[in-house]
């Protein structure tokens, strides 16, 4: 579950990122959040990974209270989440298979662990076959399946994305989408950032807009899945 | 942690090297040019301090006993000095022998001794001191010793050879410690280069939450292992250039000896300590070096 209560983002450039933010996420959810360029999305993003915490208000996400997290416990708290950048931040130098297990490495899995979880994720996005692949030898979005699988290691309960179609196609950002509602449908709570309105209005779901650092729409729409 | 991920970290770090190895090589070349600097200079105040010790020891410290005085008068000024444990190299000269040295030391003109009406020579004892700073001290006490007439003392070749000695004392140290902070800041930032291109792996393992030990534990490793090289590499070569210096001081000539340069410590005799202390101070650098320069990235 994600919770902020009376969330204030104040940047010392001045800059008002987020202004009195109540929100809740339950658990099971898929929301996806919009909002055009520097209306407050990636700080929200940020808010809810615990890189920042708020300069007033609370955030709470997975039974944490971010704001009061502080050390090792930061890194504990971040391996309860999966998050996936828009930019991938894989290790380009790690194989496929290394970029995914060195997440069950820091969260001390055995290796026979690792040796069935690893594969098993990487099924889930289709790159079973690539997994002796360096990074950088993979295409757009095959490093964003990768960066999916690293995010799901740890089995989170909650899957963060950000504007994760950004680098693909039309076709490819619905596919990721697709999977994305899959990894849902097994029980995990999936935010995912975007500003891609028309793949919100098609898929449907939970809708939070965010202008200019405020929650100004928060609700259900219906997509094609309702339709057909 | 388990085992094998402690494993894998060890491991991670020590192929970190070989991946790296343009950044690790210029880290090795700066700590071996340290830790042979370093070696060098404390070797150097070794033998210094030998030497310095040598022209000490050269030192002499005439008592002259009183004129008639009696047997067991010189026996007790020989148990007294004998008991001190800052004396050294006891020698008693009687009136006899004393007579005999004198006229060997006239010469030509000994025979003038003849016509003295009876033995001029006194009863005395020659010493050295093993320590040149107390050497005032001792010459209160020998002389407050019953019997004891006269005591000759070279005060100013002890205090210029104490002078002399500290002033080095100083330098070298002065050069030690400089060297020494010279080499943690230049350690520091090779490896702060290395630590930044590195960086986004850091930051990567951040956001998927790795704690700063699992973080930096390959770093350190690496630091270690590359320390750990440098101080072996800086030790055979301590090797090779001690021995050509040494071997160039080890022959009997009397030039050596005048200046005290005799009785140098051979390389085989302290070759394990100086490996150990430099693969340790290695190890020490590298490790202190990573440890610095990881910091600043892991506030993420």
């Amino acid at each position: 579950m994600v919770e902020l209560k009376n969330v204030n983002v104040h940047y010392s450039s001045g800059v008002d990122a987020l202004v009195d933010v109540n929100l809740r996420i339950n658990d099971g959810e898929f929301v996806f959040i919009v909002g055009e360029s520097g209306a407050g999305k990636s700080t929200l993003m940020k808010l809810m990974m615990r890189e920042i915490v708020p300069s007033s208000g609370r955030v709470f996400v997975n039974g944490y209270n971010l704001a009061k997290l502080k050390g090792n416990k930061i890194a504990k708290f971040r391996r309860s989440i999966g998050v996936v950048f828009q930019e991938f931040r894989l290790i380009q130098d790690y194989t496929v298979y290394e970029n995914v297990a060195f997440v069950l490495r820091i969260a001390d899995q055995s290796m026979k662990y690792i040796r069935q979880r690893v594969p098993y994720v990487l099924n889930l996005v289709e790159l079973a076959n690539k997994a002796r692949n360096r990074t950088r030898e993979l295409s757009g979005g095959e490093q964003q399946r990768v960066a999916i699988a690293r995010a799901l290691a740890n089995d989170p309960g909650l899957l963060i994305v950000d504007e994760p179609t950004g680098n693909l196609d039309p076709k490819r950002s619905y596919e990721l989408v697709e999977l994305l509602k899959d990894i849902n449908r097994c029980g995990t709570t999936v935010v995912m950032i975007t500003h891609e309105h028309d793949l919100v209005r098609y898929f449907g779901g939970r809708i939070i807009n965010i202008e200019k650092g405020s929650v100004t729409f928060d609700e259900n729409i219906g997509g094609h899945d309702e339709d057909e | 942690m388990r085992t094998s991920n402690a494993t894998y970290l060890v491991k991670k770090g020590i192929t970190s090297v070989w991946k790296n190895f343009v950044m690790s090589f210029a880290s090795f070349c700066i700590l071996l040019v340290s830790l042979l600097q370093v070696s060098c200079t404390v070797l150097i105040m070794m033998n210094v301090n030998i030497v310095m010790s040598n022209i000490g020891a050269t030192n002499q410290i005439v008592i002259f006993l009183e004129k008639d005085v009696a047997q067991a008068d010189i026996d007790h000024v020989r148990a007294v000095l004998e008991k001190n444990d800052d004396l050294t190299d006891i020698k008693y000269i009687s009136k006899e022998e004393g007579l005999e040295q004198f006229r060997e030391d006239m010469g030509q003109y000994a025979e003038l001794l003849d016509y003295l009406p009876d033995n001029p020579a006194p009863e005395t004892f020659l010493v050295r001191v093993t320590d040149l700073t107390k050497i005032r001290y001792i010459v209160d006490i020998i002389s407050s010793i019953e019997g004891v007439e006269l005591v000759q003392a070279p005060y100013d070749f002890a205090e210029a050879l104490v002078d002399i000695r500290n002033t080095l004392s100083v330098i070298l140290a002065a050069v030690l410690t400089t060297l020494v902070v010279i080499s943690v800041i230049i350690v520091s930032n090779t490896i702060r280069t290395s630590v930044f291109a590195r960086r986004n792996e850091i930051t990567i393992m951040k956001y998927v939450g790795a704690t700063n030990g699992f973080i930096k534990t390959p770093f350190f490793v690496e630091g270690m292992f590359i320390g750990v090289l440098a101080g072996t590499a800086a030790w055979g070569l301590t090797w090779c250039i001690y021995n050509s210096v040494f071997a160039l001081f080890d022959s009997e000539l009397t030039v050596w000896r005048m200046f005290g340069l005799y009785g140098l410590i051979p390389f085989d005799g302290i070759s394990w300590i100086v490996l150990a202390v430099n693969c340790a101070a290695g190890a020490l650098l590298g490790a202190v070096g990573t440890t610095i320069s990881t910091g600043k990235y892991l506030k993420v």
